[in-house]
């Protein structure tokens, strides 16, 4: 494989990575806040994406992506409040059921009012093209999703260790009980977290248009891998989800260049591997 | 009283982080006595008993049981060497009756080959006796079909203390086993303490004062996670450390 | 028992004449594989939500050896429950790692690296389009060999594995197994303390499950003489784990119940409208919100409020038991 080769494929695996890492991101806050997994987020990113599409004929790219961020976000939020939050007394399983349930509901949905065939939508055409990178050329467009994302990512990791209600947020899942008996109004916390998680898949979604196109099971073919990063990152470590994002999707590409058939495989492997050499994740703590 | 002591701890330290709630605590117990742990609350008495039992490793020390190194083993291979505990808040199994709680437990010792496992649990005649028999002795034959998590408090405590007794130590360790009990239900407790203490070595935690002097063979004393007095009942009762662990003063 | 027994077989002789013989068949195959989940969930407190990885496998390699070797019939049932049980033991050895949450996304995770791998590798599994050519091999040997080629005949036949089946599990659940499971899903850390190795437990659970769960696949490798890549997927994961929700956790009859229903909705629903899932979705999100523990605790909370409070028995005998599955929560 040539340098140039080698160069494209890294480059689209660490594109691949910051869209890992964000959907990390977002399940992981999710996942440490409310205990459960999010069957969900897969669906949540794909309704971006088709939002995006939908919205963008009348407000444009950038209106098409916020339009997405705010209405998945709002779904969210509305999901916990008459779902979640019904199940918090019970245990996980129930809830991890409700979001498999509206997984389902909403593929379907995107299948009614979309269509159940594959979409493909070009770039903005101010971020159309390639750009010299000297070793490379590489689409514009995808340097700045790798870009976006990556200070989409780093945002939220500030947002959450940095600010107070990001402490706020760490405290929720630290002890929700105490953090409750301190004064803190849990509840609004849990749904904006959940607000919050769904609007970054969302946004991921909607960002990853230009580059992977649109198909109703989109969702589902990202949930695994979301999954992976969050468990190969380690509990509720927004560290490790970042790490582990990168990780997976520079494995992934490299793997898709040496032998395509093995991508998704090697994603496991590596998963697996992770798991028996450390059972706490990379960044976990146990 | 026979030479060897059936636990003994060298040094046992457990650091959680910068906290060592455990520092350097060298007990011995000698077999058939009944010897207390007492201390402030936060003295490290349970964490002692997780060092102990396996469910945390020590960060320094060893524990040797009938002289055989223990340090580290993992909590489910000390029934089958002779050691049992019950714990401080009550750790049964829930939704299973008295009786299959007792069960589990005796059938994890007696444990029979693999082919055992093809028999229905039913038909094991040894083990369902041996079940009611740990049942009716902490008192609970009247509610042997009761799942537990319907039993009151005070059979809760009693339920925690078969489950450990069904595993036929010949090391009990029990961590406060009267807590939350009321009067009438402390005195029963006591008294299967010290009716358990003639058939096994027992080893307890306890915060009553009365109840640990009376019982006693012997007393250790913890506070702030290191052993600053031992002895027999009236020995510590006099022992100025104690009194000022006990009554006040910070170090 | 007996009472259980005959009710089952009233069942077998009754429901081909409700439903279809084909998704009669279909509803005792799941029956097996819903089963299977109760064990490791409703006794153990483990969710798997990829149940189909070992149906899959079995139902791919009993489809292969049968059309590559002309395999048969013991030999495909004898092959699959060996591939259930050894895929289930060497991933089981990953998953039982870590408990609930992560329990369930690996589980979920390896599904769909396997669904990934016979999605690509068309020339072996025939990819999206499924692995077409199965038959119906005979039962029995030379003179003495029974055609299964009707859907009545293979119903009956089916039924009767299922019989197998259920009274090997009921051996299961009755064997000391049965209570020391259960045991683990009430409290893992008391039953490690009475001297149980909670994970070697949790492994054996997962594994036995596997292997049922391959004879289940194995039984609907044979169904419609293909083996549609739906076979290894999440939906079917996700249908077993509906299933054992609706029947009702913990109880052998419930899984039954569970999968009857189930098999019975989708049927009559995709007849009418051919977006189930979506129904699906919307019964689920339903029955979690409001009508949890299943169809067979409702009846059972129904008979209790009436006054029939039942007295339980000595171990080994089965009872309805609601579940709590243990948690791992938090960083």
């Amino acid at each position: 494989m040539n340098l140039s080769l080698l160069a494209a494929v890294i480059l689209n695996g660490l594109v691949t990575g910051m869209l890992y890492a964000l959907m990390g991101v977002g399940l992981s806050l999710i996942l440490g806040l409310l205990a459960i997994p999010n069957f969900a987020h897969g669906v949540l990113y794909a309704l971006g994406a088709y939002v995006l599409f939908s919205a963008s004929k009348a407000f444009g790219f950038l209106g098409g992506a916020l339009a997405a961020l705010v209405a998945v976000a709002v779904l969210g939020a509305v999901i916990e409040y008459l779902g979640v939050r019904r199940l918090y007394h019970v245990h996980p399983d129930y809830t991890l059921l409700l979001t498999f349930g509206l997984s389902l509901i909403l593929t379907e949905g995107i299948i009614l009012v979309w269509g159940p065939v594959g979409i493909t939508f070009q770039p903005p055409p101010v971020l159309a093209g390639g750009v010299d990178l000297g070793v490379t050329v590489y689409p514009k467009y995808r340097l700045v999703v790798m870009v976006v994302t990556a200070a989409l990512v780093l945002g939220c990791y500030l947002f959450v260790t940095r600010t107070r209600y990001g402490a706020i947020i760490r405290a929720g899942i630290e002890d929700r009980d105490t953090a409750a008996a301190l004064g803190i109004n849990i509840r609004r916390v849990f749904t904006l977290t959940f607000a919050a998680g769904a609007g970054l898949a969302g946004l991921g979604g909607a960002l990853m248009v230009p580059v992977r196109g649109l198909l109703p099971t989109m969702g589902l073919d990202i949930l695994p891998f979301a999954f992976v990063v969050v468990v190969l990152g380690g509990l509720g470590s927004l560290p490790g989800a970042i790490l582990a994002g990168l990780l997976v999707g520079v494995v992934q590409s490299l793997m898709t260049a040496i032998w395509a058939p093995g991508a998704d495989v090697s994603v496991f492997a590596l998963m697996t591997l992770g798991i028996i050499a450390r059972p706490q994740g990379l960044l976990g703590q146990r | 009283m026979s030479g060897e002591p059936i636990l003994r701890t060298e040094h046992l330290t457990c650091d959680f982080g910068a906290l060592r709630a455990v520092n350097g605590v060298s007990l011995s117990v000698a077999p058939g006595t009944l010897h207390s742990v007492i201390g402030p609350n936060g003295s490290g008495k349970t964490t002692l008993f997780n060092l102990i039992s396996g469910e945390i490793r020590p960060t320094d020390g060893r524990v040797a049981f009938e002289g055989r190194d223990v340090t580290g083993l993992p909590p489910h291979r000390l029934p089958h060497l002779g050691l049992a505990r019950c714990f401080q808040r009550t750790n049964v199994f829930p939704k299973l009756t008295v009786h299959e709680n007792a069960w589990v437990a005796v059938f994890a010792h007696r444990a029979p080959g693999a082919l055992g496992f093809l028999r229905r649990a039913s038909d094991f005649a040894d083990v369902n006796a041996e079940a009611r028999r740990t049942v009716e002795e902490v008192g609970l034959a009247h509610k042997r079909t009761a799942r537990a998590e319907t039993l009151s408090h005070g059979q809760q405590r009693a339920l925690e203390v078969g489950v450990a007794l069904a595993s036929a130590p010949r090391l009990l360790l029990l961590d406060e086993p009267t807590q939350g009990l009321a009067p009438e239900a402390t005195q029963h407790m006591t008294r299967l303490i010290q009716d358990l203490a003639g058939r096994y070595t027992i080893l307890l935690i306890e915060h009553k004062m009365r109840i640990v002097m009376s019982i006693s063979d012997r007393i250790s004393v913890m506070a702030f996670g290191e052993l600053i007095a031992e002895g027999t009942p009236d020995e510590v009762r006099d022992n100025r450390a104690v009194q000022h662990a006990y009554l006040g003063g910070r170090r | 028992m007996l009472v259980g027994f005959a009710g089952l077989l009233a069942a077998i002789v009754l429901l081909p004449l409700v439903v279809r013989p084909v998704v009669a068949a279909e509803i005792w195959i799941f029956a097996i594989a819903a089963m299977a989940l109760n064990l490791i969930f409703g006794y153990t407190g483990m969710l798997s939500f990829g149940q189909a990885t070992f149906f899959g496998l079995a139902a791919y390699t009993a489809g292969l050896m049968m059309i590559h070797w002309q395999a048969s019939l013991p030999a495909v049932l004898v092959a699959g429950t060996l591939v259930g049980a050894l895929a289930a033991a060497v991933l089981g050895y990953v998953c039982i790692q870590r408990v609930g949450t992560y329990f369930i996304m690996l589980t979920f995770g390896f599904n769909q690296m396997f669904y990934f791998i016979a999605y690509k590798w068309t020339s072996l599994t025939g990819g999206d389009d499924g692995l077409p050519g199965i038959p119906r091999p005979p039962l029995g040997i030379g003179p003495l060999s029974i055609r299964l080629d009707t859907s009545v005949r293979y119903y009956v036949f089916v039924a009767a594995a299922f019989l197998l089946a259920f009274y090997a599990m009921k051996r299961v659940v009755d064997s000391p197994l049965g209570v020391i499971f259960q045991a683990i899903r009430e409290n893992p850390g008391r039953a490690a303390a009475v001297g149980y190795d909670v994970k070697r437990y949790k492994w054996l659970a997962f594994t036995i499950a596997g292997a049922f769960t391959g004879f289940a696949g194995v039984l609907y490798s044979m169904m419609f003489g293909i083996v549609p890549i739906e076979v290894i997927s999440w939906i079917i994961s996700g249908d077993i784990v509906f299933m054992v929700l609706i029947g009702g956790i913990g109880n052998l009859y419930g899984p039954l119940v569970g999968a009857a229903v189930f098999k019975w909705l989708s049927e009559t629903v995709s007849v009418v409208w051919e977006r189930w899932p979506l129904m699906l979705g919307v019964a689920l999100v339903l029955v979690v919100l409001f009508l949890r523990g299943g169809l067979v605790e409702a009846f059972a909370r129904l008979r209790e409020a009436i006054g029939d409070r039942g007295t339980r028995p000595e171990p080994g005998e089965d009872v309805p038991v609601p579940v709590t599955a243990e948690r791992e929560t938090g960083p």
